[in-house]
């Protein structure tokens, strides 16, 4: 039996995308942003602008003067730092609630989340992808769709696993075959009604690389790899563990060996303890040795 | 008192009433040694198999290379009075993505590392979970010496 209807029927309740994240999910695809645009995006979110200096204070950016204002923060790290931090700020109250078919604590997707933009945005560097912002975002929204199947895959968690195991394919897969819809095709329709910007929708709907489409974007190959890493980093305690089809391809496609793979941990081991400041967004987090669970 | 190692990281004990534990092992592999005579054990959370890659990196943290942390994770419990014949050896982790065959290999590598510097120091495993793609959290309980894998969704599992 098909749960689609269901399951689309689930995206009437879809809350609205925090606007903020919106306006600057705009600016993304633009190719100058003005200090002018930026600050009418945040002005009249108190809240952000405070995470924004906390942000931008905070180790992952190194900084060694205090940034006291907004402007001052524009100045010194720059529109594409900015937009990351305004978008994963704006975001957290998507992130808010529980996803208990995938992570058995109430974060863990947020965690997920978070983890994966920032390798993104490592690999964006390493490979000189350029749209660091872009990389960022896509990471941190890749998984939206599991906001809404969570509800489907919990209910049929046993089946979907015993599909893992049994014909040995990946989670994503496993979930088309039980539910009749996957959660990256899932995400991509919630970036439809949200009205996402083409690219970042696309790297939605294919970052599992299952459909021959996404091989056609960087960003997406990108996105892909880093949920990979951040898989074999471990720390994220997802239900799915490791069962994702890993794709040679994409190693050859950005000219990457294993031991560049392994350099990558290595470095995103230091950016994630310097990068708390964005896992803690929500709140409630501690520090970097997952004390809370 | 739960004692957490995170990743690269090693903790050593010889506190009856402490639990050892490790997070959400992906590719990584945690390392637990317990000498039930004089009651010390250690847990080390290494990422990767070879400190060749980063040698700056490993001195500042030999935690992170199986052939820098393994060591170090036998001295400091020889240092609380360990003794190397009595010692019980139990791993877990290196989980791998699936059909990763040639470019995703870092789990068994992991392995493949930890199994060469125990062959080369005459180091018997005596209990492991490695590989397939479950996420495992290890515990290693110092009252007992007992040692258990966590995975989501499933029951433990002890070593």
């Amino acid at each position: 039996m098909s749960y689609i209807p269901q399951i689309l029927k689930s995206l009437k309740n879809l809350p609205p995308f925090p606007m903020v994240a919106q306006r600057a999910l705009m600016l993304l695809s633009k190719p100058e942003v003005s200090i002018q645009e930026m600050v009418e995006v945040v002005k009249y979110d108190p809240a952000i602008t405070a995470n924004i200096l906390r942000i931008s204070n905070s180790a992952y950016f190194g900084l060694r003067r205090e940034i006291h204002s907004l402007h001052q923060a524009l100045m010194l790290l720059g529109t594409q730092e900015l937009l990351k931090i305004i978008i994963a700020s704006g975001a957290t109250r998507l992130f808010a609630g529980a996803t208990p078919g995938y992570f058995p604590e109430r974060q863990g997707l947020w965690r997920h989340s978070v983890s994966v933009a920032l390798m993104t945005d490592l690999l964006a560097r390493e490979l000189s992808l350029g749209d660091r912002a872009m990389a960022f975002t896509g990471g941190l929204l890749h998984d939206i769709g599991k906001l809404v199947l969570s509800l489907f895959v919990e209910k049929k968690f046993t089946e979907i696993m015993e599909v893992v195991l049994g014909q040995g394919v990946s989670f994503q897969e496993a979930e088309k075959r039980v539910l009749g819809v996957d959660h990256a095709e899932l995400g991509g329709e919630m970036a439809r009604l949200w009205d996402f910007p083409d690219r970042l929708r696309l790297v939605i709907m294919l970052h599992h690389l299952n459909k021959r489409q996404g091989f056609g974007d960087d960003l997406v190959q990108a996105v892909y790899l880093a949920d990979l890493l951040v898989l074999m980093f471990g720390q994220d305690l997802s239900a799915d563990g490791l069962a994702y089809t890993g794709y040679p391809e994409v190693m050859q496609h950005f000219h990457l060996r294993e031991r560049d793979l392994q350099k990558v941990l290595l470095q995103f081991g230091s950016a994630w303890q310097e990068a708390q400041a964005f896992f803690g967004l929500m709140g409630n987090i501690n520090g970097v040795q997952c004390s809370h669970r | 008192m739960q004692i957490v190692v995170g990743v690269a990281d090693l903790k050593v004990s010889n506190k009856e009433e402490d639990v050892i534990v490790t997070h959400a092992l992906g590719s990584c592999i945690g390392v637990a040694i317990f000498d039930p005579v004089a009651r010390v054990g250690g847990l080390l959370h290494f990422m990767l198999p070879d400190s060749s890659l980063d040698p700056a990196k490993a001195r500042d943290n030999p935690f992170m290379f199986a052939d820098t942390g393994i060591p170090k994770l036998f001295r400091d419990c020889y240092a609380l009075g360990a003794q190397k014949p009595r010692l019980k050896v139990k791993l877990a982790g290196g989980s791998q993505v699936l059909g990763g065959e040639e470019h995703f290999q870092i789990g068994r590598r992991n392995y493949a590392a930890v199994r060469k510097i125990f062959l080369k120091n005459n180091v018997l495993i005596d209990k492991e979970d490695v590989g397939g793609m479950r996420a495992r959290t290890m515990f290693l309980e110092m009252a007992s010496g007992r040692v258990w894998v966590k995975t989501v969704g499933q029951d433990n599992l002890e070593l």
